[in-house]
C-alpha cells in the first residue's frame, strides 16, 4: 500500500521541559474498504475493474495543542469526532499522517480497559499478563498483586477463570491493574463508568488524588466528570478543535452541539 | 532499531508473558493436555513407520531407520507448527495490536516459542529412542542445536514475511496449508535420499537431489540425522555438488530472514489500522 504518511511522533525525556505533549498540525485519514476488499480475489477484481477499493476518510484535520505537565485534560466530542484516533496517535498505535507529535516522558499505553484479557486464564494469570503489557515484570507484579486484588475487591475469585466473571468484575480488575502503571502521562478512555456506585466512589477518589500530581488525558462523554476533574477541556468536532480551555465553558459548548 | 532496543526490558517481559500464555492455552480443555505435544509427532511417526517400514520395507535402506524417521517427523512438526502459528499470530493477536503500542514482532516470536518448547521435549524423546536403538553418543551431537537454530531462523523468516502479508490478505493462511502439504513431499522425511539419487548416475536425478538438498528444511533435517544418528545420511555437505549448491540453503535462510524482518517492520506501522 503506497501510504503517504510523513508525520512524526517523537518521544523524549526531558524533565526540565514543562511540556508533556505537543501536537502541531496533526492530520490523519483512513482508507476504508468500500467493497469488501478482503482477500486476494477481491483485490485483484477491484484492480482489474479499476476500482480503488477504498475511500479516504479524513479523521483529524490539523490539530494544534500543548499539554503542560501536571495538567488534567479532558477530551470531549461527539461520536466519530476523532477522539479515539487522537489518543491512539498519542500513544503510538497509529502513525500520524501529517504534522508532529512530541511526547515528553513515558506514556501509559492503555486506552481501553481489559485489552488483552484472556477469558480462558484465571483472574490471577490475567493480572500478570496485563501487568506485562504495562511493562511490569513478574516480581514487580508479585509486590503489587495484593494491592490490586484488594482494590478490585475480588480476592475470592482470583483463581477462577475470567470467563466466569461478571462484566463489572472484569472491568474492576482491569481498572485496578491499569492505575498501577506509573507512566508520566496517563491516558484514559471512557473508564469512569466502572462498576457499581461504591466502586465508582473509589475510582473518583483516586482521580481526585491524581489531580495536580500527574498529567492525565481523559476521554469521556460525562460532562460532570469533565467539570469535576479536569483543569482544561478540548472539544473536538469533525476532526478539528472547536474549543479549548475552561472545562465549564467547553462542556457548555459540547452540550450546545446537541441542541440544534 | 538497534538490537538492544529490540530486546529491551519491557519487550522481554511482554515476550515472556505472551509465550507463557500461548503455551498454557494451546492444549486448554483437552484431557491429555501437554501430553499432546509429545503424542502428535509420535502418532505421526507411528503411521509413517507402519506404512513405510512395515508395508513398503524402507527399513533395510538406512541403519536405525525408526529413529531416522522419528527425527524427520519431529523436525517437520516443529517447522509446520512454528510457521502456521507464527503466520497467524499477528492477526489472532489483533486485539492487542489495535490497542496497545508495542513492537509487533513480539507476537510472532511468542507464538513460535511454544513450538520451540515442544521441539525440546520431543528431542529428548528422539535421543532416548536413539540410545535404545543402539546409536552411540558422539561429539557431533553438539552440532544438533546449531541446525535447529538454523531451521528456527528459517521458520521465523517465513512467519514474519507471510504474517505481514496475511494482515491484508487472509488467504495466506489457506495457501500456506497447501504449500505445507507439498513441501512435505519435497523434503526427504519418509524417503531416503539414496532413493532419489538411485543406482545409475543419471544427470536428471542428480539435479533433483541437488534441488531437494538446497531447501533449508531438507538440509537441516539431513544434517541433524547425520550428526545425531548415522554418518551415512546424505547431506548437502557430503553430497557431490558444486560449492554454490552447498552454501545455497544457508544463504536462503540468511537473506530470507533479513528481508522478512525488514518487511515486517515496515508493514507493522499500519497493523493497528489494518488488522
Amino acid at each position: 500500500m503506497k501510504k503517504r504518511e510523513i508525520g512524526t511522533r517523537t518521544v523524549i525525556d526531558n524533565p526540565a521541559d514543562q511540556t508533556a505533549i505537543a501536537v502541531s498540525n496533526l492530520y490523519k485519514s483512513f482508507r476504508l474498504p468500500t467493497e469488501r476488499a478482503w482477500g486476494l480475489k477481491q483485490a485483484l477484481f477491484n484492480r482489474l475493474r479499476g476500482i480503488k477499493g477504498f475511500k479516504e476518510q479524513q479523521v483529524l484535520r490539523g490539530l494544534n495543542f500543548e499539554i503542560k505537565k501536571g495538567e488534567f485534560v479532558g477530551i470531549i466530542g461527539r461520536n466519530g469526532s476523532g477522539k479515539s484516533t487522537l489518543l491512539k496517535i498519542l500513544s503510538g498505535t497509529y502513525y500520524p499522517e501529517k504534522g508532529s507529535v512530541l511526547v515528553n516522558g513515558t506514556l501509559v499505553p492503555f486506552i481501553e480497559l481489559g485489552v488483552g484479557f484472556n477469558p480462558e486464564l484465571t483472574g490471577k494469570e490475567n493480572v500478570y499478563l496485563n501487568g506485562a503489557m504495562l511493562g511490569f515484570s513478574n516480581s514487580e507484579m508479585d509486590r503489587m498483586y495484593n494491592e490490586i486484588v484488594s482494590f478490585a475487591e475480588l480476592r475470592p475469585f482470583m483463581n477462577q477463570k475470567l470467563k466466569n466473571y461478571s462484566s463489572g468484575m472484569q472491568v474492576r480488575l482491569a481498572f485496578s491493574i491499569a492505575i498501577r502503571a506509573r507512566g508520566d502521562i496517563l491516558v484514559l478512555d471512557e473508564v469512569l463508568a466502572v462498576g457499581d456506585a461504591a466502586f465508582q466512589q473509589k475510582c473518583n477518589d483516586y482521580f481526585e488524588s491524581l489531580k495536580g500530581e500527574q498529567t492525565v488525558i481523559l476521554v469521556t462523554h460525562s460532562m460532570e466528570n469533565v467539570e469535576r476533574f479536569c483543569d482544561r477541556a478540548i472539544l473536538l468536532e469533525d476532526g478539528e478543535i472547536m474549543q479549548d480551555g475552561d472545562p465549564k465553558k467547553v462542556a457548555k459548548a459540547y452540550m450546545k452541539l446537541f441542541e440544534s | 532499531m538497534s538490537l538492544p532496543r529490540v530486546l529491551n526490558r519491557q519487550n522481554r517481559i511482554l515476550l515472556k508473558e505472551l509465550s507463557k500464555t500461548d503455551f498454557k492455552l494451546r492444549y486448554q480443555g483437552s484431557a491429555l493436555g501437554y501430553l499432546w505435544a509429545l503424542l502428535r509427532p509420535l502418532l505421526m511417526f507411528a503411521i509413517l513407520y507402519f506404512v513405510f517400514a512395515v508395508i513398503m520395507n524402507f527399513n533395510n535402506e538406512i541403519p536405525h531407520y525408526p529413529v531416522y524417521l522419528l527425527t524427520g517427523t519431529v523436525l517437520w512438526s516443529f517447522f509446520t507448527e512454528c510457521t502456521s502459528q507464527g503466520i497467524q499470530a499477528t492477526v489472532s493477536r489483533g486485539d492487542l495490536i489495535r490497542k496497545i503500542c508495542f513492537p509487533r514482532y513480539v507476537v510472532v516470536v511468542s507464538a513460535t516459542f511454544t513450538a520451540l518448547i515442544n521441539l525440546a521435549i520431543n528431542m529428548v524423546v528422539v535421543v532416548l529412542f536413539a540410545l535404545i536403538n543402539g546409536v552411540t553418543p558422539s561429539l557431533s551431537w553438539l552440532m544438533v542445536p546449531v541446525w535447529i537454530l538454523e531451521l528456527y531462523t528459517f521458520s521465523l523468516g517465513i512467519a514474519f514475511l507471510l504474517g505481514a502479508i496475511n494482515v491484508k490478505y487472509r488467504d495466506i493462511t489457506s495457501i500456506w496449508d497447501v504449500i505445507i502439504q507439498a513441501l512435505f513431499y519435497a523434503v526427504p522425511i519418509i524417503y531416503p535420499m539414496s532413493m532419489v539419487i538411485g543406482a545409475g548416475d543419471s544427470a536428471a536425478r542428480m539435479l533433483v537431489a541437488k534441488v531437494i538438498l538446497a531447501n533449508p528444511i531438507a538440509q537441516t533435517i539431513q544434517d541433524v540425522r547425520h550428526d545425531l544418528i548415522t554418518p551415512e545420511t546424505v547431506t548437502v555437505w557430503n553430497f557431490d555438488s558444486a560449492w554454490y549448491w552447498k552454501v545455497l540453503p544457508i544463504a536462503i535462510v540468511i537473506f530470507l530472514f533479513i528481508f522478512a524482518a525488514l518487511y515486517y517492520r515496515k508493514k507493522s506501522k499500519y497493523f493497528a489500522e489494518e488488522v
